[in-house]
C-alpha cells in the first residue's frame, strides 16, 4: 500500500504544506515521511509516558510494601519477645542449638559433642573470604539425623469435586484447541512434547478493539498533520489494521469528544429511575427462559445448560380454576366486595344493561386511581386545581413511600375526607403504620358503602349519563378527577389552615366542574351544571382515561397482566394475587380487564384508543412465539480458539462402556412439534422416541408411552420400560409409583393394586452408601457398605458431560497418564469423571467383576447406573468390567485370548475405558 | 507471541550489573548426592533470621549462617522410607500391596512457619504428597498432613498468620492448612481451578485474603479467600479431630491470567503486583486488573521484566530478601542473578558466577537485608555467598 494521497485531499492541503513544490509523483515521498515522523514523535511520546507511569506506579507499590514489611518485621520482633516472656527458653531446642553453635565457632565449649557445623573448606581460589571455625570438627554424622516416622502416603490421585447429577461441560473446561506440555516423568526434566497437530492452534484472537494508546495517536497525528489518507494510510501501517477501521475509529473519536462535551451540559437526569418496573417483561422473561430449565425445573441447570430451545406444548393447559374461591371475595380490594356495595344503588336502574360493570367503575375509580395518584391528575384537574396540586402530590408521595400497599394510605385519603374533615388526620397515619392502614382500609370499605348510599341517586344518573356516551368509563373518569382534586385539596385545607380559604374555592370550583358532586362538601345542587356540561367533557375524558390509565400501568405491569390472563384467564383475583401484588389490587386488574376487553371492541372503531402499547401486545403476546435471544453464561474465562481437527484415530482413547453396547443410544432432544410428529421431526429423524418435554400432543404416535406393569413392579424385561432401558416415569406410565415417607404425610394415590414401582431407582436416587478406600488391587477402590442382592442397584456414575471431540482429546492426556475415567453415553456425549464426579469413577476394572454399567434413560436423559450382577456383601469392593474394545484396552484390563497388538486404526470412536490408580 | 500493543510495553531490566553491591563465595558444602531443591531463610521470628532449611532427597536440615562465611549444621531430619522399616505391622501388612506404590520420599519444598505460642515450625513436603509439620524447638514430627492425592511442589507461610500455610500440588489443587490444629481448611480447585499441577503459591503480603497461584496449565490464578474467612478463624479454635473439620472448596478464582506461554513455575507477590517466571529466560512483574462486576476477568499489564539468561528450566525458584528490595535467582549454569525489584527500569545488582557452580541452581535464599544469598543445587551443595563492600551492605541492611 503505498502512501499516495488521493487528489482531493492533497489539493487541498497543498497550500499548507511548506516548500515541496515538487513533482507529483515525489510529492507523497515526503509527506508520507513527515507524517511517519509525526507518528514516530507521538509514539516516542507515549512510551516515554509509559515509562514514566510504571515509575510512578512501582513508587507507590514501593512505599506501600515497605510500611507493609516494617509491620512484619514488627511481628517477628514481636514473636521472639513473647517467646521469651512466656516460655522458658531452654525449652527451645533450636535456640539452643544455634546457641551452642555459635559457642563453637568462637572456640568456647569445644566439647559438646553431638552438635556441629559441617562446613566444608572452601577452595583455594575462594578461600580469602572464608573463615572456618577449625575448633570444629567437619564430618556428616556428627549431628544425628532425627527420624520422621513413616506415614503412608495416599494412592494418588488429582483433586475432584463431587456431583450429584450429570452435568455438561463449559466452555472453558475445554481441551480443545489448546496446548498442552507433557514431561517426561523420570527424565526429571522439562520435556515439551506437544501434540503435533495441536501446535499451531493456540492462536489469540485478532485484537479488534483499540488501545487509549493508539486512539491518542491517531487523534494527535490527524490533528497536526491533517486528515488525508496518507495519514490515515501510515496509521493503519504502524498499527497493522486496516484503513477502514482507523477511519471509522477517527469518526467514532470524534464523535465521542462531541458528546462528552455536550454532556457535560446535560443534566444527569433520568439515572434514578426505578429499576425494574420500567423494564419490559420480555426483557425479564428472557433471561427466565434462557435460565430456567423446563426440564429439571432449577435455575441455572448444570445438565442441560442455559439457551435451550424453547419447547411449547401442543395442547394448552385450560387457565386454572380455584373453585372453592369462586364466589368468595379475595380481598378487601376484591372487585366482587366492592361490587357488591355498589349493586345496591344501580339495581334499581334497570335500563342499565351492563349493571354490574357499571356499578364496580366509580368504586374501583376510587381505589384504583389513587395508588399513583400523582400522575392521574388530568390536565384538566391540574388546571383547576392547580395551587393544590403540589401539595397533594407530596402528600402522596409521603403515603406512598411508606408501604408496598401504598393504596391504602391515598385512598384513605380520599374517602375520610369526604365523611368528616376530622378523619383526615388519619390519612397521615395511614401511610406510616400498615397495621392501621388496614384497620383504616376496613373502615374505608363500609365509608364507602355508606357513601354510596346517600349518594345513591347520583351515581344512579351518573350511569346513566355515562351510558349516553356509549361508554361505561366515562362516568367513572370525572369522579377520578374530583376525587383527586377534592382529596388533595381538602387535605391541604386541613394541614395548612392559611391556605384553607383557596383551597375551599378550588374545591368547589373543581366540584362545579367535575360530575358527582355530592362527594364533595358542596351541596349537590350543581349537578344539573353537571349534566349540562357532561357532554363537553364526555368525549375528552374518555381519552385522557385511557391515557391516564396506561400511563399508572407500567409496561411491567401490563406485561404480568397479559401473562396473569393467559395463566389464570380472566380472574381478577388470582392475577392480581399472584402476579401483581403489591403492585395492583383486584379492582384495579379487574377494571384493567374491562377496559381492555372494551378495547378490542372499539379498537376498530377509534384509532384514539390505542395510545397505549400495552394493548397490541397484549392481542398478539399470545399467538407470538417468543423469540429468545441467545445469552452465553459467563463462567470464568472462555477463551474461544480456533480449532483444527484431524483424525485421533491412530490414538487409542479409552472409554469405558456398558453392557450390550452394540450402538450407542441416540442423545434425545425434545421437539417442538405442534401436531402429532410426521416424518420431519426431529425426534424421529434423529431416531428417538418423543418423551413428555416434546411440543407434541401426548396422542403422538412417536411417543414412548410407558407401560402397564403392575405385579411385575418393573423388574423385567416383560416391562417395556425396563426391555427398552428406561426408567418408569410416574407422569408418564399407568401403574408406577412409590410411597415416599413414613406415610404420615398421607399416600399418594396408589395405582396399579399396590404393587410399587422398582425401576426408578436412579430418578429417586435410591442408592446404597459406597465407601471410598484403599483398593485391594490397586489404588482407590469402591466399597459397599451394606449387602445387597442381585441386580440390585448400586449408584450413578456422575461426570461431565462432554462431546467425543472432547473426550478424544482428553483421552489422550489421560492415556498417557494412563488413568481414564472417560465412558461412554451416548451417540453425542461421553462422561468424563476426571474433575467431576462421584465415588463410583473409583471401582476398578475386573474381567470377571460383581458389577455391571448400565445406560439408562431416565426422564429423557442418559444416565449410567452401576447395578450388582450377583450378591455383594457388605464391605467387599466393587468392580466393573470397563468393557474397552479389545484393541484399546491396556494391558492390564485385557482377557488373555485378547492380547492382540492395538490396532492402528480405531473403528468407530466408541472407544473403551480403562481404569488405574 | 502476541503483538505487545503500544503503550503496553513493559520496561527491560539492562543486563549490565550496576555493581551497587558485591557477593563473594564465602562457603560451600556438599549435604548429599541428591538434589536439593529448596532452601528458604525463617523470617517469621526475628531470632531466626540467621537459620535457614535445605531439603533434598528425604532429608530436611536445618542450619545456620555463622559470620566469616560459617555454616552450621543445627538440626537434620530424615523421612523413614518403607524399606527401612524393622517391623511391619499386622496391620500394615494387609496393604503391604501399597508399599510397592510408596517411593522414597524426595522433598521439593519447605518453609518456617510456627503455631500459636511461637515454636518455629519447619513445613516440608515432596513427592508422597504428605506434608511434614515439624517442631524444631522441640525436635521432632508435630504433624504430617495426608490429604493431597500427588507431590507437593511448594508450601508457603502466611506472614500475618504464620500458622497458616498453603501448598501446591501436583492434583491440580491449592490446600491451605493450619499448622496449629493441623487441619485442612481450604481446598482451591474445581471448576476454575488449575488444569495441570500447581508448582507455585504465594500469599499475598498485606491481603490476608489473597493467594496466587501458578502451575504447568501456564496459567496464574488469585483466589481470594474472603468469602470463606470464617472457616479460617474458625481452624485456629478447632479441637476436634482434624479430619471432621468441614473443609470447604474454594472452585473459582478471583483472577486468572495468562502471562506466560509455557509452565509457570514460580510467582511471588510485589505489593499488589505479581512476580511470575515461566521457562523464557525471564522473571515478568505485572499488575492483575480485576473486574469487579465479572469474577475471574480482567487484564493484565505487564510493567517489568528481568531478564535472566540460561534460565530455561522449568522448577527453577526465585527468593527475595525481607523488605522485597532484591530477588536472587539461580540458572541452569549454576549462575545467580540478583535483581533490584523496584526500581524503574530494574537494575541488576549483581551477577554471581564460581568456576565450580555448573550445576542448575533449583532455588536461592535471601537473607533479611540482602547481604547473604544462599543457593542450593542438582548436585546437592548448597553455596554461601557474602556481600562484601561494606559500605553498600551496610546502607541495605538499615531496616
Amino acid at each position: 500500500m503505498a502512501s499516495k494521497p488521493s487528489p482531493s485531499p492533497s489539493a487541498s492541503r497543498s497550500g499548507s504544506l511548506q516548500d515541496t513544490p515538487m513533482a507529483k509523483p515525489d510529492e507523497s515521498a515526503p509527506e508520507s515521511e513527515e507524517i511517519a515522523s509525526v507518528i514516530e514523535s507521538l509514539k516516542r511520546h507515549v512510551v516515554d509516558e509509559r515509562c514514566v507511569s510504571i515509575k510512578e506506579r512501582m513508587e507507590k507499590n514501593r512505599h506501600k510494601l515497605a510500611s507493609v514489611t516494617s509491620h512484619l518485621q514488627k511481628l517477628s520482633m514481636e514473636r521472639r519477645n513473647s517467646w521469651i516472656n512466656l516460655a522458658d527458653s531452654s525449652h527451645d531446642l533450636l535456640k539452643k542449638r544455634q546457641d551452642d553453635a555459635i559457642g563453637m565457632h568462637s572456640g568456647i565449649g569445644t566439647s559438646s559433642g553431638d552438635k556441629d557445623s559441617d562446613s566444608h573448606q572452601e577452595d583455594s581460589h575462594a578461600s580469602t573470604a572464608v573463615l572456618l571455625g577449625t575448633s570444629i570438627p567437619p564430618g556428616k554424622n556428627s549431628v544425628r539425623p532425627i527420624r520422621l516416622p513413616e506415614v503412608r502416603k495416599l494412592p494418588p490421585y488429582t483433586t475432584w469435586i463431587f456431583l450429584d447429577r450429570n452435568q455438561r461441560m463449559t466452555e472453558d473446561q475445554s481441551v480443545v484447541g489448546r496446548r498442552r506440555i507433557y514431561y517426561a516423568q523420570n527424565g526429571g526434566e522439562a520435556l515439551i512434547c506437544s501434540d503435533s497437530e495441536e501446535e499451531n492452534v493456540d492462536e489469540e484472537e485478532e485484537k479488534k478493539y483499540f488501545l487509549e494508546s493508539e486512539d491518542y495517536i491517531i487523534r494527535m497525528t490527524i490533528k497536526e498533520a491533517g486528515f488525508s489518507d496518507a495519514v490515515i494510510n501510515s496509521l493503519a501501517e504502524c498499527f497493522s489494521k486496516n484503513t477502514d477501521e482507523i477511519k471509522a475509529r477517527y469518526e467514532s473519536l470524534t464523535k465521542d469528544e462531541k458528546t462528552s462535551v455536550d454532556s457535560l451540559h446535560v443534566d444527569s437526569e433520568a439515572s434514578s429511575l426505578n429499576s425494574f418496573l420500567d423494564k419490559d417483561l420480555e426483557a425479564a422473561l428472557d433471561s427466565f427462559d434462557n435460565l430456567f430449565c423446563r426440564r429439571c425445573l432449577v435455575f441455572d441447570c448444570r445438565l442441560h445448560g442455559c439457551s435451550q430451545d424453547l419447547v411449547f406444548p401442543a395442547e394448552k393447559r385450560p387457565p386454572l380454576n380455584h373453585p372453592d374461591v369462586e364466589n368468595l371475595p379475595c380481598g378487601e380490594h376484591c372487585y366482587r366486595s366492592v361490587s357488591k356495595s355498589e349493586k345496591m344503588p344501580t339495581e334499581d336502574s334497570p335500563e342499565l344493561g351492563d349493571t354490574k360493570d357499571n356499578s364496580v367503575q366509580p368504586s374501583s375509580g376510587s381505589a384504583g386511581t389513587r395508588t399513583t395518584a400523582r400522575k392521574k391528575h388530568t390536565p384538566c384537574a391540574r388546571k383547576k386545581a392547580r395551587p393544590s396540586q403540589s401539595e397533594s402530590a407530596s402528600s402522596n408521595i409521603k403515603n406512598m413511600s411508606d408501604s408496598s400497599d401504598s393504596e391504602i394510605g391515598p385512598q384513605h385519603t380520599t374517602s375520610t375526607s369526604h365523611l368528616s374533615p376530622s378523619k383526615t388526620k388519619l390519612c397521615g397515619k395511614g401511610g406510616v403504620s400498615q397495621r392501621n392502614s388496614k384497620r383504616v382500609a376496613e373502615r374505608v370499605l363500609s365509608c364507602i358503602k355508606k357513601r354510596q348510599k346517600l349518594i345513591g341517586s347520583e351515581s344512579d344518573s351518573v350511569a346513566s349519563g355515562g351510558l349516553l356516551g356509549g361508554d361505561a368509563k366515562l362516568s367513572s373518569s370525572p369522579h377520578r378527577e374530583n376525587e383527586d382534586a377534592n382529596s388533595s385539596s381538602q387535605k391541604n385545607s386541613k394541614s395548612r389552615s392559611r391556605k384553607t380559604e383557596l383551597s375551599v374555592q378550588n374545591v368547589q370550583g373543581v366540584a362545579r366542574d367535575g360530575i358527582s358532586s355530592a362527594m364533595v362538601a358542596d351541596p349537590p345542587g350543581s349537578s344539573s351544571d353537571v349534566t349540562l356540561r357532561k357532554d363537553d367533557y364526555a368525549d375528552g375524558n374518555s381519552r385522557k382515561m385511557e391515557l391516564n390509565d396506561n400511563l399508572s400501568w407500567k409496561a411491567f405491569e401490563k406485561s404480568l397482566f397479559e401473562k396473569g390472563v393467559e395463566i389464570f384467564g380472566k380472574n381478577s383475583c388470582l392475577i392480581a394475587r399472584n402476579l401483581l401484588n403489591g403492585l395492583k389490587t383486584c379492582v384495579e386488574v379487574f377494571q384493567f380487564m374491562r377496559q381492555a376487553d372494551k378495547r378490542l371492541a372499539y379498537q376498530a372503531g377509534d384509532a384514539a384508543n390505542c395510545l397505549g402499547d400495552g394493548y397490541s401486545k397484549f392481542d398478539q403476546g399470545n399467538n407470538e412465539v417468543r423469540r429468545r435471544s441467545r445469552f452465553l453464561r459467563r463462567r470464568g474465562r472462555v477463551r474461544r480458539l480456533k480449532y483444527s481437527w484431524k483424525s485421533t484415530a491412530y490414538h487409542s482413547i479409552r472409554k469405558r462402556i456398558s453392557e450390550r453396547k452394540d450402538q450407542p443410544c441416540r442423545q434425545y432432544n425434545p421437539c417442538n412439534c405442534q401436531t402429532a410428529c410426521g416424518k420431519e421431526c426431529p425426534c424421529h429423524l434423529n431416531g428417538t422416541c418423543c418423551e413428555k418435554y416434546c411440543g407434541c400432543p401426548k396422542t403422538c404416535k412417536n411417543r414412548f408411552r410407558g407401560c402397564h406393569c403392575a405385579k411385575s413392579q418393573c423388574r423385567s424385561r416383560q416391562c417395556p420400560c425396563f426391555a427398552a432401558d428406561r426408567e418408569c416415569d410416574p407422569d408418564v406410565c399407568r401403574n408406577c409409583w412409590v410411597s415416599c415417607g413414613d406415610g404420615s404425610l398421607g399416600v399418594p394415590n396408589q395405582r396399579g393394586d399396590n404393587y410399587e414401582c422398582r425401576n426408578m431407582k436412579l430418578l429417586l436416587k435410591q442408592q446404597q452408601r459406597v465407601l471410598l478406600g484403599k483398593s485391594d488391587v490397586s489404588g482407590w477402590g469402591a466399597f459397599l457398605k451394606k449387602s445387597v442382592g442381585k441386580h440390585e442397584y448400586l449408584g450413578e456414575y456422575t461426570g461431565e458431560l462432554i462431546s467425543h471431540r472432547e473426550a478424544d482429546k482428553r483421552g489422550k492426556i489421560y492415556d498417557r497418564e494412563n488413568s481414564s475415567f472417560l465412558f461412554n453415553l451416548n451417540d453425542q456425549f461421553v462422561l468424563d469423571a476426571y474433575r467431576k464426579g462421584d465415588k463410583l469413577k473409583f471401582a476398578n476394572h475386573s474381567p470377571d467383576p460383581n458389577c455391571y454399567a448400565k445406560v439408562i434413560m431416565v426422564a429423557g436423559d442418559h444416565r449410567v447406573g452401576i447395578f450388582a450382577k450377583e450378591r455383594i456383601n457388605s464391605g467387599e469392593e466393587l468392580f466393573y468390567d470397563y468393557r474397552y474394545e479389545p484393541d484399546r484396552a491396556p494391558a492390564w484390563a485385557r482377557k488373555p485370548e485378547a492380547s492382540g497388538s492395538k490396532k492402528e486404526e480405531a473403528s468407530h470412536p466408541g472407544g473403551r475405558a480403562k481404569k488405574l490408580a | 507471541m502476541a503483538r505487545i500493543p503500544l503503550g503496553c510495553e513493559p520496561v527491560i531490566g539492562s543486563l549490565v550489573p550496576s555493581k551497587k553491591r558485591d557477593y563473594r563465595v564465602t562457603n560451600r558444602l556438599q549435604e548429599g548426592k541428591r538434589p536439593l531443591y529448596a532452601v528458604v531463610f525463617n523470617f517469621i521470628d526475628s531470632r531466626y533470621f540467621n537459620v535457614f532449611a535445605t531439603v533434598g532427597g528425604n532429608r530436611v536440615t536445618v542450619y545456620q549462617c555463622l559470620e566469616g562465611g560459617v555454616i552450621a549444621v543445627l538440626q537434620s531430619y530424615v523421612d523413614e522410607d518403607c524399606c527401612g522399616l524393622d517391623g511391619i505391622s499386622e496391620a500394615l501388612l494387609e496393604f503391604s500391596i501399597c508399599f510397592v506404590d510408596q517411593k522414597d520420599e524426595s522433598f521439593y519444598t519447605v518453609t518456617w512457619a510456627c503455631n500459636r505460642d511461637g515454636s518455629p515450625f519447619v513445613v516440608a513436603g515432596g513427592i508422597n504428597g504428605i506434608i511434614r509439620v515439624i517442631d524444631a524447638g522441640h525436635e521432632k514430627i508435630d504433624k504430617s498432613f495426608v490429604g493431597h492425592g500427588d507431590s507437593v511442589n511448594e508450601i508457603r507461610t502466611q506472614p500475618l498468620k504464620p500458622s497458616l500455610v498453603v501448598s501446591a500440588s501436583k492434583d491440580e489443587s491449592v490446600r491451605l492448612w493450619n499448622v496449629h490444629t493441623g487441619v485442612c481448611i481450604l481446598i482451591f480447585a474445581g471448576a476454575g481451578g488449575h488444569r495441570n499441577e500447581v508448582l507455585s503459591v504465594d500469599f499475598h503480603p498485606s491481603d490476608m485474603y489473597r493467594i496466587a497461584s501458578c502451575g504447568m496449565d501456564n496459567t496464574v490464578k488469585i483466589w481470594s479467600m474472603k468469602e470463606f474467612w470464617p472457616s479460617v478463624e474458625k481452624s485456629f479454635t478447632w479441637t476436634d479431630l482434624p479430619s471432621k473439620f468441614p473443609t470447604k472448596y474454594v472452585q473459582f478464582p478471583v483472577f486468572i491470567a495468562s502471562v506466560h506461554s509455557n509452565y509457570v513455575d514460580c510467582n511471588r507477590w510485589l505489593g499488589d503486583f505479581v512476580l511470575s517466571k515461566s521457562v523464557d529466560n525471564e522473571i515478568v512483574l505485572w499488575e492483575p486488573r480485576t473486574k469487579d462486576q465479572s469474577p475471574g476477568e480482567g487484564t493484565v499489564d505487564i510493567l517489568q521484566k528481568y531478564p535472566v539468561p540460561e534460565c530455561d528450566i522449568w522448577f527453577i525458584k526465585f527468593s527475595c530478601d525481607f523488605h522485597y528490595n532484591a530477588a536472587a535467582i539461580g540458572n541452569r549454569e549454576g549462575k545467580i542473578f540478583v535483581w533490584e525489584l523496584q526500581t524503574s527500569p530494574p537494575s541488576l545488582i549483581a551477577r554471581l558466577s564460581h568456576a565450580q557452580s555448573k550445576s542448575p541452581i533449583r532455588q536461592t535464599a535471601m537473607s533479611f537485608d540482602g547481604s547473604t544469598i544462599l543457593s542450593c543445587c542438582e548436585d546437592g551443595t548448597i553455596w554461601r555467598w557474602d556481600a562484601v563492600s561494606s559500605s553498600s551492605s551496610s546502607s541495605s541492611s538499615q531496616v
